[in-house]
């Protein structure tokens, strides 16, 4: 077609096959145009009596269909008529079309591109080419396996730690059932003891019967001394009463130390009532002293620091590791920071002098402090401590991991020693980004040069508090960090956002909290859905709880108190911490939780982040009552004034 | 449970500088040692700076024990972190000169000169060194004890 495409032909087309070429060739070449010419547009040629005058003259190939074969292999394709129209191909009925790509007119430099596809025998070799590809791929599968299998037993480990936790967990329900059951024959005994008083004090005197209820009160703590302020009241309401109290508080404490030892939720964990926890909580009260980080008494005594064989903390020789001098808690458990408005004020040694006013709102923060200078662990959780926070101390990195990692307690914030034994800082926090990616990890260490502090960065700490440091720099440091826990911002945020959901705590430690505080108006449904729901514990269920639960249940819980209960509330709150899944929502069930059962007060103060303000002032409400015996007889005779 | 001098000190709580304070010597860091009294429950038993101090002390002894030990074995990474670990409780507590000298050890035993800026290959040296300041810290240490034990009184 173009003389000058063919004059440069010669040169450029060394690299295209010659069968490509010829034909190339014969197309520019007008002698043949009524056999071999170029389509419409150049894309495609066309040829009609190829096979009888071409073919045995220029190609080897002897009958079309070999020529097509070529063709193919050239990769050209025929062009299809469009059959649905049965239009005749515009170039005859006879007339084949063909097109490749890079096979058009006046383009004779892309002949070039035209390959002889590659053949049959050496589609075989690279056929085995390709099955060392398997091979690669082999390895990576291999790889991937065993990462999952990896996995795989990683969450054994984690199921079964899961697993354990629910044994203790139920052991601890079968003991707080004996022991409520022992109370409540106690209670019984006092009241039978009381009605012979009452009796007596009747006989004598028809209008002090108080003194029946002093001796009662010594002996039974506060929720006895409610119901006995009242003159001349019928014994079996007071006992009813005393059943619903004593029902209520209970488990309440139990369950709420329960959850502290697997989730360390302290600052709930103090008992709603100073009264009940004397009279009835020997075991929280004490669980929540031992728990104090640092021993108030015989503390050099009660140190692991070496004094004998090993002689001081050698930090890179790792035997040492399990003679870290700190007086760590026992179980590792978090050192309580009770919020002081709830404390008894006996278990809390003096805080008067503590002048820190705590910066946070209800919700406490939790904070891991990972230290192995046992100097500074302890005055940094002192100083924690003041701060009204709730710590736990790691003695190195890995310590540290180990606590992210098995979940049993939730923080909020990390400090982070950088050099330790074991693992140091900067790697724990590595490894703690992959659990808890948005957790703030604040550096604490001497070395804060410039590029030490980059490093700390880098490895996604979020910000670095410098050695020593002060009480104001740390709170400083923690405020900074914890915004959603300040209390200003508390008030304003719903409940839903106000856990600590912000710093990607999960949903569920908040929820023990509330499921907790539930508790004391409907212990019993509680624990018999705790029950039915410990999916994962199925066997040990089984075998422990199911016949105790409801038949202890039955006989200190006073019947009417259960229809109020929520069990989606209650199953939510005591099963969720240990499913470690954000199955259930969080938001609502504080409320609905709570407010049933106690209508009266629940109106007091259903407010956000409640849990604590809620008992709070459940409580406030029920020292109101006794100020005021008029308003409780009120409420607590009106519905039994009927059976009286 | 030392009825001594310090009641009265306390008394102006929280007045930096406080007069028993200052008595214990320019070795001691006022502002740092008082953020711990201020964690004291009790002011006149003083349980948690008392233990947080004397546990200081059994852990300086020890550490300086082990720190001999190093030295004796030419071990200079251990008597860099040994260092770098009584540096740490030591700055915690004020006591500005033990933990500038740990901090000295934990650089020579780092290779490192005095600052820890430059390095300082021979090992010989830095043993060397370490021996010496080793003995400084002691008796800085000595000092602040003495100090720290008449601030605190007699054990309870």
């Amino acid at each position: 077609m173009d003389k000058g495409g063919d004059m440069m032909g010669g040169p450029s087309a060394n690299n295209s096959s010659d069968f490509v070429r010829k034909l190339y060739k014969m197309l520019e070449d007008p002698s043949y145009e009524t056999i071999v010419r170029w389509g419409e547009g150049g894309q495609s040629f066309v040829n009609e009596k190829f096979t009888k005058s071409i073919l045995p003259k220029h190609f080897k190939h002897s009958n079309f269909a070999s020529f097509v074969r070529q063709l193919n292999k050239y990769d050209f394709h025929k062009v299809r008529q469009n059959n649905e129209d049965n239009t005749p191909s515009p170039y005859g009925p006879n007339a084949w079309e063909f097109k490749h790509p890079e096979f058009q007119a006046d383009k004779k430099d892309s002949l070039d591109n035209i390959r002889r596809k590659a053949p049959a025998p050496r589609k075989a070799a690279q056929g085995v080419e390709e099955s060392s590809y398997p091979a690669q791929q082999m390895d990576l599968v291999n790889s991937q396996l065993m990462a999952t299998q990896q996995q795989l037993q990683q969450l054994s480990e984690r199921y079964q730690d899961l697993a354990q936790g629910h044994v203790v967990l139920l052991q601890q329900v079968v003991q707080l059932q004996k022991f409520v059951k022992a109370h409540d024959g106690v209670m019984h005994k006092v009241m039978g003891f009381l009605h012979n008083v009452d009796n007596t004090q009747r006989r004598n005197s028809r209008m002090a019967p108080y003194g029946g209820s002093t001796a009662g009160s010594s002996l039974m703590g506060g929720p006895a001394s409610t119901e006995e302020d009242h003159p001349a009241s019928p014994l079996q309401q007071a006992s009813e009463l005393l059943d619903k109290y004593s029902a209520e508080t209970l488990p309440n404490l139990e369950l709420s130390k329960m959850a502290d030892d697997y989730h360390l939720r302290h600052d709930y964990s103090t008992p709603p009532s100073d009264q009940t926890s004397a009279a009835i909580g020997p075991t929280a009260a004490s669980t929540s002293i031992t728990q104090l980080g640092y021993p108030m008494h015989n503390d050099l005594d009660n140190m692991v620091y070496p004094v004998g064989h090993t002689n001081g903390i050698d930090p890179i020789n790792s035997e040492h590791i399990h003679n870290i001098p700190y007086a760590l808690p026992p179980n590792g458990l978090m050192h309580v920071e009770s919020m002081p408005e709830m404390m008894p004020e006996a278990s809390v040694p003096g805080r008067k002098k503590i002048s820190v006013d705590s910066p946070w709102g209800i919700t406490k923060p939790r904070i891991l402090l990972v230290e192995d200078d046992r100097v500074c662990a302890r005055i940094g959780s002192k100083f924690l401590h003041a701060f009204q926070c709730g710590v736990e101390t790691a003695s190195n990195g890995l310590e540290a991991v180990n606590k992210i990692n098995n979940g049993t307690s939730q923080f909020d914030l990390i400090l982070m020693d950088i050099i330790m034994p074991q693992l140091d800082g900067v790697s724990a926090t590595v490894c703690i980004r992959e659990i808890r990616p948005h957790i703030p990890i604040i550096a604490m260490t001497s070395n804060i040069r410039a590029d030490d502090i980059d490093m700390y960065f880098r490895y996604g700490m979020n910000d670095v508090l410098p050695k020593p440091f002060t009480k104001e720099g740390m709170l400083k440091a923690l405020e900074k960090n914890l915004p959603q826990f300040r209390k200003n911002t508390q008030f304003t945020q719903s409940p839903a956002t106000q856990m600590p959901a912000q710093t990607q705590m999960p949903a569920q430690t908040q929820m023990p909290a509330q499921g907790t505080f539930v508790a004391p108006n409907q212990p019993q449904p509680q624990l018999n859905l705790n029950m039915g729901q410990l999916s994962a514990a199925q066997s040990m269920k089984d075998e422990t709880s199911p016949g105790k639960s409801p038949a202890t249940a039955s006989s200190w819980h006073s019947p009417s108190q259960l229809p109020t209960t929520s069990p989606v509330t209650n199953m939510s709150g005591n099963y969720g911490p240990y499913s470690m899944a954000p199955a259930h929502p969080q938001h609502s069930h504080p409320q609905s939780g709570y407010q049933p059962p106690n209508p009266a007060m629940g109106a007091s103060a259903p407010r956000a982040g409640g849990p604590h303000r809620r008992v709070l002032s459940d409580m406030t409400g029920a020292s109101a009552q006794e100020d005021h015996p008029d308003v409780k007889r009120q409420r607590m005779y009106q519905p039994q004034q009927g059976n009286f | 449970m030392s009825p001594t001098t310090h009641d009265e000190e306390r008394s102006e709580e929280g007045s930096v500088g406080a007069p028993d304070l200052s008595a214990l010597g320019p070795n001691i860091d006022v502002l740092t040692f008082e953020q711990i009294l201020e964690m004291d429950d009790d002011e006149d038993e003083r349980e948690f700076s008392r233990s947080i101090v004397f546990g200081f002390f059994e852990q300086a002894e020890a550490t300086f024990v082990k720190m001999e030990d190093a030295l004796k074995d030419k071990d200079l990474a251990t008597l860099s972190s040994l260092g770098h670990f009584l540096k740490g409780s030591s700055a915690t507590l004020g006591l500005t000169k033990v933990k500038d000298s740990c901090e000295k050890i934990q650089h020579y035993g780092a290779k490192k000169d005095e600052d820890g800026t430059a390095d300082e290959p021979d090992e010989e040296k830095c043993l060397e060194r370490i021996k010496e300041t080793l003995d400084t810290v002691k008796e800085e240490y000595a000092e602040v004890e003495k100090s720290l034990k008449k601030f605190f009184g007699p054990a309870p």
